[in-house]
């Protein structure tokens, strides 16, 4: 009878065991305990993202006493310190333990997400657990150095695809979070690396208890933009009145907002339709009137409007594409970035002729776009 | 002075007017209620289109879906990510919420969650925001319902609470921490707002899942590229950008608009055959009317001017009272019969209310529609008539 009875108990716990099994996909999440090298409670996040490293364990690397999210955010440290890549350990993805990165198989390019990347990186210690994940999950077998490699290459657009996510999505979420759940006086200067503050956050108690996607959020705000500051961009756009004239074209310039540009003489300016005006008033601006003292001498600011954001933008600074199919309210036009990989972007899918900086406009080339 | 008004002719029109009295005041009730039927289909065209045009206006400018298998599939919230890396996309927000069907009452509310620290995507729920903590509202099990929803729950005596029936037949009390008043009627009637976690209990998604994702591009120039280059990342998504809802919309309102102008021409061709009987001639005994008063001494400008007053004063009264009727009709008693013909928008049966549109342009339409011919009608005839010989009048 009692045989019995276990009998039916382990039938039904295999039966209950066997779905989960079957449906499990493979996660970056470890199983078991993570072993976190560094120190204290800021161990339980990247130093350089301030991820955890629970979440992504096992995509982790680590490197005298520092242990990362992912050899991205290894390669970076490594650039800030001028360090080499001796000793780096690793985790084994399979076995959740830390092992020598120069002896690891690595498996690249499979189905799995990378962690900061597009494409994951994973170490094995045998070449055999290795070959049994690639026959699941499809990628190729190859050495820390290659991998190594492959990372390095692909930095810089990774960088600018987080970055791309973070000033749209995180930093301003980071921003509301703070401003309700917070304390508003943290010291930032006090932290070096941002998972210890991180860890100071918790254990202070300086925000109320948030979960881990808004923590970070708010923790990147924090570190990197709140401590330095340089993100306080105008999110204003350009300003124009219902009774402003473009001096050279004599349109209303508040219909064409998309396109508003200025140029400002101490209090006075002046607005257009569109950049090709501007630039046509700023090279002679006594052909269009009598702007004696409009002169590019006294020029102290000029403001156009960034296509994609529609944000004002320092003309000076910004990056014009010219020869696109885009048509502004005069025809061709000069089109206004404050990015150049926004222009770059913007170059190929409207088949734009080339890119230029303010200085090297010349009026010829203005003239040139109405014919 | 020649063009100064003759208070006795003025005085002599009423008398006229009173003296022919059964026939006139069937000439102005037939007149007023043509006037008020047009101005009340003008009227309510006219409010639809702006509560139309308030809804379009409030659409997000693209929409991604997940389409498999040709139905629409909850999408991974990690394409909202790399949608906002394309260039000219200023925010992708994943969107939780869903239809949930009460059957007691027989409608649909709209469950929509939100999480409080993502950028909104509808002016009307970042005000809401500043309202409500959705956290709270989450840790205490509760939402906050619409105007509309709130009459439908309390009238199946759910006044504190409501329980949701989750996929698996387990119940989700909610309790309603709230009620906020819509913006448009047609918009927000039936929604329900909770936190996104809630939503997705009730509609059992899971937690990296959303219903759809929507995209906002400051350019509106840039829509069509970021749609394509949406499409071209995702081939499996179906990508809705504003202008294209804002065409099925149209074609609704557009086909529900046809309906009313089949009214309109029967109504309009109705005044017309009546202008038509009473400008293909006067009775006979006006005709001698105009004849005496000519024998006694009047110009025939004194009879037109006389005529004229008589009409302007019936037809300004009837078009007077036709649009001030109008006007009780559709805003005071929300325009019974008419309205049917416009409702089945609103997901839920509610009591959908026009919001009151004033365009004087719509005065002036049915005024010239209406006064100028009825003038006309009545001028014409008479100066045929008083431009005869007398005698050939009263013989």
């Amino acid at each position: 009878m009692f045989i019995k009875k276990i009998l039916q108990l382990t039938a039904i716990l295999l039966f209950l065991l066997i779905p989960i099994h079957a449906d499990e996909m493979f996660s970056k999440v470890a199983l078991g305990e993570p072993v976190l090298i560094q120190e204290g409670a800021k161990k339980h996040w990247c130093p350089t993202c301030g991820m955890s490293l629970k979440i992504f364990y096992k995509t982790s690397h680590a490197k005298d006493k520092k242990q990362f999210c992912s050899m991205r955010c290894l390669i970076v440290d490594r650039h800030e310190h001028n360090g080499s890549f001796d000793k780096v350990q690793v985790v084994d993805a399979k076995t959740e333990k830390l092992i020598p990165a120069k002896s690891a198989f690595y498996v690249v390019d499979s189905e799995i997400m990378g962690t900061m990347t597009k494409v994951s990186k994973l170490a094995f210690t045998s070449k055999k657990d290795a070959e049994a994940f690639v026959e699941e999950y499809d990628g190729e077998i190859v050495d820390f150095e290659k991998a190594l490699s492959l990372a390095k290459a692909s930095l810089s657009s990774d960088i600018a695809m987080t970055n791309a996510k973070k000033e749209k999505k995180i930093y301003p979420m980071g921003e509301k979070i703070f401003k309700k759940m917070c304390q508003q006086n943290i010291d930032l200067s006090k932290y070096q690396q941002i998972n210890e503050l991180k860890s100071a956050i918790k254990s202070d108690k300086l925000c109320k208890p948030l979960k881990g996607m808004r923590f970070q959020a708010l923790s990147l705000y924090l570190w990197e933009v709140k401590r330095v500051e340089t993100l306080g961009q105008s999110v204003e756009i350009v300003k124009v009145t219902k009774e402003e004239k473009c001096p050279v074209c004599g349109m209303f310039t508040y219909k064409y907002p998309k396109w508003a540009a200025q140029i400002f003489y101490g209090e006075k300016h002046y607005s257009f339709d569109g950049v090709k005006d501007l630039m046509k008033f700023y090279f002679d601006p006594l052909r269009w009137g009598k702007y004696e003292n409009s002169n590019q001498e006294k020029i102290t600011k000029i403001l156009v409007t960034d296509y994609y954001t529609q944000k004002a933008i320092d003309g000076t600074k910004a990056y014009y594409v010219i020869g696109s199919d885009v048509l502004g309210p005069m025809g061709n036009e000069l089109i206004p970035f404050e990015k150049e990989a926004n222009a770059k972007t913007f170059l190929s899918d409207h088949s734009g002729k080339s890119i230029i900086r303010f200085d090297k406009i010349v009026e010829k080339e203005v003239y040139k776009l109405d014919e | 002075m020649k063009s100064k008004i003759n208070l006795y002719l003025i005085e002599f029109a009423i008398n006229a007017l009173l003296r022919a009295k059964s026939k006139n005041i069937f000439i102005l009730v037939v007149f007023t209620l043509l006037t008020t039927l047009l101005t009340a289909v003008f009227l309510i065209t006219g409010s639809i289109k702006h509560e139309l045009q308030t809804t379009v206006d409030a659409l997000p400018q693209i929409t991604v879906q997940k389409i498999k298998a040709g139905r629409h599939y909850d999408i991974d919230t990690s394409v909202a990510d790399n949608i906002v890396t394309i260039a000219g996309v200023s925010e992708a927000v994943p969107r939780v919420w869903g239809y949930y069907y009460f059957e007691n009452a027989g409608v649909n509310f709209s469950v929509v969650g939100i999480d409080q620290y993502e950028s909104q995507y509808k002016e009307s729920l970042a005000t809401l925001i500043t309202k409500f903590d959705f956290d709270e509202l989450q840790s205490k099990n509760s939402m906050v319902v619409g105007a509309g929803v709130k009459e439908v729950m309390s009238s199946s005596y759910y006044s504190e609470y409501f329980n949701f029936i989750k996929p698996d037949g387990s119940l989700k009390k909610m309790t309603i921490a709230g009620v906020f008043d819509a913006d448009t009627q047609l918009e927000s009637n039936d929604i329900i707002l909770m936190s996104k976690e809630d939503v997705r209990e009730i509609f059992d998604m899971k937690a990296n899942k959303a219903t759809d994702i929507v995209v906002k591009v400051p350019n509106p120039e840039e829509v069509s590229t970021v749609a394509s280059k949406i499409k071209l990342m995702y081939p499996d998504s179906r990508v809705i950008s504003s202008s294209d809802l804002k065409i099925s919309y149209q074609n609704i309102f557009d086909y529900k608009s046809g309906v009313f102008l089949a009214l309109f021409v029967v109504a309009l061709f109705t005044f017309f055959m009546i202008i038509y009987d009473k400008a293909s001639g006067l009775s006979s005994e006006e005709k001698r009317e105009i004849g005496i008063l000519k024998a006694i001494g009047w110009r025939v400008d004194d009879v037109l001017k006389e005529k004229f007053y008589e009409a302007f004063i019936i037809s300004f009264m009837a078009y007077l009272l036709g649009t001030l009727l109008a006007f009780a009709f559709v805003y005071v008693f929300k325009a019974p019969l008419l309205r049917e013909i416009f409702v089945g928008y609103s997901q839920l049966k509610t009591s959908f209310e026009l919001p009151f549109v004033f365009d004087i342009e719509i005065l002036f339409l049915v005024f010239f529609l209406s006064v100028p011919i009825y003038l006309a009608a009545t001028i014409i005839p008479t100066w045929r008539a008083a431009t005869l010989e007398v005698d050939e009048v009263i013989r």
